[in-house]
């Protein structure tokens, strides 16, 4: 999931000009598990609005619940022919979820003014209903095959591919007294397996090339194919 | 002059440390910067000079202005080179401008994380660790560059490395060093050490990669930096005998007491290792009192 938190309100009120009308916009899955775009925040959100008088003009998180706003062609169909009135009459869209979301707000209501109601922190698993964990950076070329599946991109600070800094103590990162040492990590749960003999051959550099951005993906049932930099990758799912 | 040219000989390498100033080196010649008069006092009894590398990821004169600098003052310099500021390209470009500067000697090392420093929200590099930095380098010394496209002009230098014999689990630090030495490493300093029983338990290890080794001194000062290094630097743990023994004599004689515990370190340990590097923070007037309580014959260069 796109782990979200809300802006604090005084600096989503700093953007918004006097006499701007404003249309709410949350979202149904990530940023309703992250209590920051929900059915619930985004009615709230219009009220905190209201109350600092500003004009809104409507809200919605595009339902059912489990539903994304970044799904284009529902969150058009909602805002654009549920809330077509309100949606007319906003000078711009105040969206509660991830920066994919804003854009998607973007998109549907063919080129609206928006502003960024949330800060999106990170790609995490939902580990419980109140706690997400980063595991992944998105970095388009997964090398957690010799890791045991605990990536060192993410869970070590300096992305370190070939084993730990000599900085970690007592099993902590040098860096943050809070946080586990990624490799300590790694290392106790491939010796767990059985299988330290992954950690033995020589990681060469990353391909960084498939983590620029903007990156496109086009799928279909049987192939999907990835562009990035560094090139475009077809691979069949069917073979 | 290549550290590896020492070890070959079986010398007892000899190498202290020093920091780059905060500043920009004066234009007039005549003036040095405090990394230059320290490494100056060094001189005699060392056979080269670390210059570390924006260390603790504070922002400072480069290392290598500095360590040219110290070149140009006839002292031997080993140019710290690190991950965090720099890319895969400017790595490269770093240590071929390096070698062009007559630099002889490179510790690759990850670097401190930026969060430790005085620039919290910069943008960590770190492209390549340590491992894929000597690898590198060593490409560049066969005639390649990372891309396989070839070099005009190889470098020729001594590649240095570092490992952390307090690092706890060994055996992750000790597969690092592996892949280190496989890449390239040519000879290692390892992080400070305090405690006789760890090294030699570490040092156990990893004989079998017949590298050499130069065990890592910081000068410990004062008991407050003892404790201090304790609560804030990670990997590094001074036992309280250190720590006591420091404190239980007068201020005055912090200096004098410090030399002879670091000297009567290195004593016990310098048999099980190929040289020493003394990191004096400062205090590069008491390295001559260290390696005499060592019983290690100064380096002696001549100027
Ligand atoms: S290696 Fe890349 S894709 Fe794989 S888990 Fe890490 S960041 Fe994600
Ligand atoms: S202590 Fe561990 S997690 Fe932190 S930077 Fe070093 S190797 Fe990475």
């Amino acid at each position: 999931m796109h782990a979200t938190i809300q802006k604090p309100i005084g600096e989503i009120v700093k953007h918004i000009k006097s006499g701007e009308k404003v249309f709410v916009v949350g979202c149904n899955n990530c940023a309703w598990k992250c209590y920051s775009g929900g059915d619930d925040e985004t009615k709230m959100m219009a009220k905190r609005l209201t109350d600092r008088g500003i004009e809104v003009t409507g809200y919605t998180a595009p339902g059912p619940k489990g539903m994304s706003l970044c799904k284009l062609d529902h969150t058009r169909k909602v805002l654009m022919e549920e809330h077509t009135d309100e949606v007319k009459k906003a000078d711009s869209f105040l969206i509660l979820g991830c920066g994919q979301g804003v854009h998607t707000v973007i998109d549907a209501t063919d080129g609206g003014m928006v502003h960024p109601g949330c800060d999106t922190v990170f790609g995490g698993e939902t580990v419980s209903d109140t706690h997400i964990e980063e595991y992944c950076s998105l970095c388009g070329d997964c090398i957690i095959e010799f890791t045991g599946g605990l990536c060192p991109i993410t869970l070590c600070a300096k992305q370190l591919l070939n084993g730990p800094c000599g900085g970690a103590e007592n099993g902590h990162c040098e860096v943050d007294e809070e946080r586990p040492c990624g490799w300590i990590l790694i290392y106790e749960r491939l010796k767990k397996l059985g299988r330290l003999e992954l950690l033995d051959p020589y990681q060469p550099a990353k391909k960084n090339s498939k983590w620029s951005r903007p990156r496109t993906l086009e799928v279909s049932p049987t192939e999907a194919t990835f562009c990035s930099i560094g090139g475009k990758v077809t691979v069949s799912n069917q073979d | 002059m290549k550290l590896t040219t020492l070890f070959d000989k079986g010398e007892f390498v000899i190498t202290g440390e020093v920091g780059p100033i905060k500043g920009a080196i004066h234009r007039d010649k005549s003036i040095e910067p405090t990394c230059a008069i320290e490494a100056l006092q060094l001189h005699q009894h060392v056979h080269a000079v670390n210059v570390t590398d924006n260390q603790s990821a504070v922002m400072r004169l480069g290392s290598l202005a500095a360590s040219v600098r110290l070149k140009t003052n006839g002292i031997e310099p080993v140019y710290q080179l690190t991950c965090r500021d720099r890319n895969r390209l400017a790595l490269q470009s770093d240590l071929l401008t390096a070698y062009s500067l007559g630099i002889d000697n490179v510790l690759l090392l990850t670097g401190d994380h930026i969060q430790l420093g005085d620039h919290k929200e910069a943008k960590p590099v770190f492209d390549l660790d340590s491992v894929q930095l000597i690898d590198m380098a060593k490409g560049l010394k066969r005639g390649y560059d990372i891309s396989g496209s070839r070099i005009e002009n190889y470098l020729d230098m001594a590649f240095g490395a570092v490992v952390n014999p307090n690092s706890d689990p060994i055996e992750l630090q000790i597969m690092k060093m592996r892949k280190k030495i496989d890449a390239g490493a040519q000879f290692f300093q390892t992080q400070a050490v305090y405690d006789v029983k760890i090294f030699e338990k570490f040092i156990k290890k990893v004989e079998r990669f017949n590298c050499p080794i130069q065990v890592g001194i910081v000068v410990l000062k004062t008991p407050q930096m003892g404790r201090f290094m304790n609560k804030n630097i990670s990997g590094i743990h001074v036992p309280d005998e250190w720590i006591d023994e420091i404190g239980s004599v007068g201020k005055e004689d912090y200096k004098k007491k410090a030399a002879e515990m670091a000297g009567r370190f290195i004593k016990k340990i310098k048999s099980m290792v190929q040289g020493v590097h003394i990191m004096p923070l400062g205090w590069t007037d008491i390295v001559p009192d260290i390696l005499e309580h060592a019983q290690i014959k100064p380096a002696n260069n001549k100027r």
